[in-house]
């Protein structure tokens, strides 16, 4: 066991995956020499090579198009995109093919590879480095979603992702790469793709959130008395845990979901007609969502107002607890 | 084929019960013939047939209920119906199969003349990817609807108590809310069951707008389902006594010289093959006083808060029939001698009591009278059949004692009763009204003359 931060348990996952299967490759822009403009793939390169851990050019098309090619022909490549706001022109590759393949060679070709992307705001950047685009990749069949929130589960989903047979896109809540730090296991292990974390059991309230918010809404509920929530890291975006809420809201009756992606489309939407379609004579009050403003994500003096802080998740839970059933 | 249907035959009737089939399938018959009788809650209706034919297939049994708008009977009256034309030309085309030259030339001709002002191709598969479906089907024109403000009548309440209230078998919507916007809380649903368990719980049902409680039996007691007949006279009873505040004058009348009056003539009357009643009077002096007081005939529109003066004088009579209380009503009574009443009434009794009473004579009364004499009785308090105003009772034509020139005599005695609506009638109306009723009747000449 060591005490690792998300960013140091990613390169863990990284680094064991590559000791252990010579077909995964790992690049992207200034992921080699660099080992990233986060440090994700720092020592990579040095210890598996150039060719196997490499910068790109600019070119996130030619990132995902290329790993679409080594995945047909027998590599496992995990890919970078610098910011998830940078994904959008290898967007298409990702969507019309790398989603597809499977489908379109009627089973012939799996394509196992990974794209990890940093997402989310809250650490004073510039345009296109904050954005929360879960909705662009879970709305796509054939692409699996996952957000860790935790060092153990970065590491852990990482793995499984690697492992996975089908592209899995990992979107990796940058604001708490070093936020802190957990103590995770040495060896290789998997986190189940598609299956939530429970956070804290509860019976009043049930509180749904991913990423760097999770800890936010454990922050909350300490400014909150009284009230026993139960708090779920969705972990997973596609395919979702829907058995995981729907078992919790016909508990609580009662459910808050916490994202920082914009409202409008968003996954709360999502999720909330699922619990409308499988819990709704459970509902105690109508299910509450609290997501970021449908607004381009504003520059570091308005994203103070953007973000969603403790205040307002205590604020939400409690005005859903006044309602009378 | 002719598919006759049932139809609105008037009064907010919407069912009737089959009485009687005339006809069975297969049988002729001809137009204007009763095909069925039909029992609704006023009237047995006749219903005639629409066309000569051959009856292919009936509808309801005898006994049971038919709705406007239910199949009455299919009649075969030699024309097909269009559903069968079309039959007819598939079996056609079906048999040109085999002869492509033909079938071509006959598809282009088809063209040429649905589409004669475009000369493109043939345009089903156009396209270069997949099928797209084309047809020269033609969608209604686009106009934006405008939401109708329909008043929601549910009660705000969470899916939770909904839920609750259902497994309690409650309807939620009974439940007084007392959350915000009057919201139906849970504890509101537990409420409620425990105050429903407390006391003994009343089924109520809807009648009139009223609750009404549901009746138990005692150990012993028949229960006997009522006519459709009682059913409209509940309905017409409850509505007039909800709505219209009724007050009743009751007063005597001495009528010796309309005794005399009729004694006198009513053999002359009978050599006109005309019964002459006491009722025909009674009439005619309404018609006058009507027209001194008009407002005895009117309607009262409460809603738009005014008063209908009815443009006729269509006066109805209770006749007692074995199945209850009927008012057929005598149209234009006022333009009428008093002959033609006197006939007038003895048909319309005769109808309503062999219940074959047309429907247009029960409908568009303007004001009633009911006779309680034949049980003897001094005095009633009529209920006004509504939307009418008022209601004259009139009893048993008796000698009594009365004092006239502080002599005690012997007379003649009508027991009158005058019940009207109190909302736009003041008693002193009423009384005026009575008054020059009495005027007439007391004196036949100056009611023939005047």
């Amino acid at each position: 066991m060591a005490v690792k931060t998300i960013l140091q348990a990613i390169n863990d996952a990284l680094d064991q995956a590559m000791e252990k299967d010579e077909s995964v490759v790992v690049y992207g822009e200034d992921v080699g020499f660099e080992g990233g403009v986060f440090r994700a793939t720092a020592g990579l390169q040095k210890k598996y090579g150039e060719k196997r851990v490499f910068d790109t050019p600019i070119a996130e098309a030619g990132i995902v198009g290329s790993a679409i090619g080594m995945a047909i022909n027998g590599l496992k490549p995990v890919v970078e995109m610098q910011f998830s706001g940078f994904s959008l022109p290898g967007y298409n590759q990702i969507v019309a093919h790398a989603a597809r393949f499977r489908n379109r060679s009627r089973g012939k070709y799996n394509l196992p590879m990974v794209v990890r992307m940093p997402y989310g705001g809250g650490v004073r950047a510039l345009e296109h480095h904050s954005e929360s685009l879960e909705t662009l990749y879970a709305h796509i069949p054939g692409l699996k979603l996952v957000i860790p929130s935790t060092p153990y589960d970065a590491k852990g989903l990482t793995m499984a992702a690697i492992n996975h047979p089908d592209p899995v896109i990992i979107m990796e809540p940058k604001r708490i790469y070093r936020a802190f730090k957990q103590d995770i296991p040495d060896e290789a292990y998997e986190v189940e793709i598609g299956k939530a974390r429970m956070v804290k059991e509860g019976k009043d309230i049930t509180i749904i959130a991913w990423g760097a918010l999770v800890r936010e809404v454990e922050k909350a509920m300490k400014k909150v008395e009284g009230v026993d929530a139960e708090i779920i890291d969705l972990r997973t975006i596609a395919p979702m845990d829907t058995e995981t809420i729907i078992e919790s809201v016909k508990k609580t009756g009662r459910v808050l979901v916490v994202h920082e992606a914009v409202k409008s489309f968003g996954p709360a939407a999502e999720i909330v007609s699922r619990i409308n379609e499988e819990a709704f004579f459970y509902l105690e009050a109508a299910p509450k969502r609290l997501t970021g403003f449908d607004v381009t994500v504003p520059l570091p003096k308005g994203e103070e107002h953007f973000i969603i802080k403790p205040e307002r998740i205590a604020y939400e839970v409690k005005k859903l607890m006044a309602q009378k059933a | 084929m002719f598919n006759f249907k049932f139809a609105d035959i008037g009064e907010g009737i919407h069912e009737g019960k089959i009485l009687e089939w005339k006809y069975k399938k297969g049988d002729k018959i001809e137009e204007g013939e009763t095909l069925v009788i039909v029992e609704t809650d006023k009237v047995n209706a006749e219903i005639p047939c629409p066309v000569d034919g051959t009856i292919v297939e009936l509808g309801p049994d005898e006994g049971e209920m038919i709705e406007v708008g239910d199949l009455l009977a299919k009649i075969d009256d030699g024309e097909g119906t269009k559903e069968e034309t079309e039959e007819k030309d598939s079996t056609k085309e079906d048999s040109s199969d085999g002869d492509d030259d033909t079938e071509e030339k006959e598809s282009e001709e088809k063209n040429d003349k649905e589409d004669s002002s475009s000369d493109d191709e043939d345009e089903d598969e156009g396209g270069v990817v997949g099928k797209l479906e084309s047809s020269d089907e033609v969608i209604e024109s686009s106009q934006e609807t405008k939401k109708s403000s329909s008043k929601n009548e549910k009660v705000l309440a969470t899916p939770v108590a909904r839920k609750m209230a259902s497994d309690l078998d409650i309807d939620i919507n009974q439940v007084k809310g007392s959350g915000e916007h009057g919201r139906v809380l849970k504890e509101d649903i537990e409420n409620y069951k425990q105050s429903a368990q407390s006391s003994e719980k009343l089924t109520t049902t809807k009648q009139a707008g009223i609750d009404v409680p549901e009746i138990k039996s005692h150990e012993g007691d028949k229960r006997e389902k009522i006519s459709s007949l009682r059913r409209s006279v509940v309905r017409a009873m409850t509505v007039s006594k909800q709505i219209i505040p009724h007050t009743t004058l009751i007063d005597e009348l001495d009528v010796s010289d309309l005794v005399s009056f009729r004694n006198e003539h009513k053999e002359k009357a009978a050599n006109e093959n005309v019964k002459l009643t006491y009722m025909a009077f009674i009439i005619k002096a309404l018609t006058k006083a009507i027209k001194d007081y008009p407002i005895l005939n009117s309607s009262f529109d409460q809603v738009n808060e005014e008063i209908i003066y009815r443009n006729n004088i269509n006066i109805g009579i209770a006749v007692d029939t074995p199945d209850g209380l009927i008012v057929p009503n005598i149209k234009n009574a006022d333009q009428l001698s008093l002959f033609e009443i006197a006939n007038k009434v003895e048909e319309l009794a005769k109808l309503a009591k062999e219940r074959k009473i047309q429907l247009s004579d029960l409908q568009k009364g303007t004001i009633s009278i009911t006779n309680f004499g034949a049980f003897d009785a001094i005095s009633g308090t009529p209920v006004i059949k509504h939307p009418e105003v008022a209601i004259l009772g009139i009893g048993k034509i008796d000698k009594k004692p009365v004092v006239r020139d502080n002599e005690i005599v012997i007379r003649d005695i009508l027991p009158l009763s005058l019940t009207f609506d109190h909302r736009i009638i003041d008693g002193a109306d009423g009384g005026r009204a009575m008054l020059a009723f009495k005027k007439y009747l007391k004196d036949p000449l100056l009611l023939l003359m005047n």
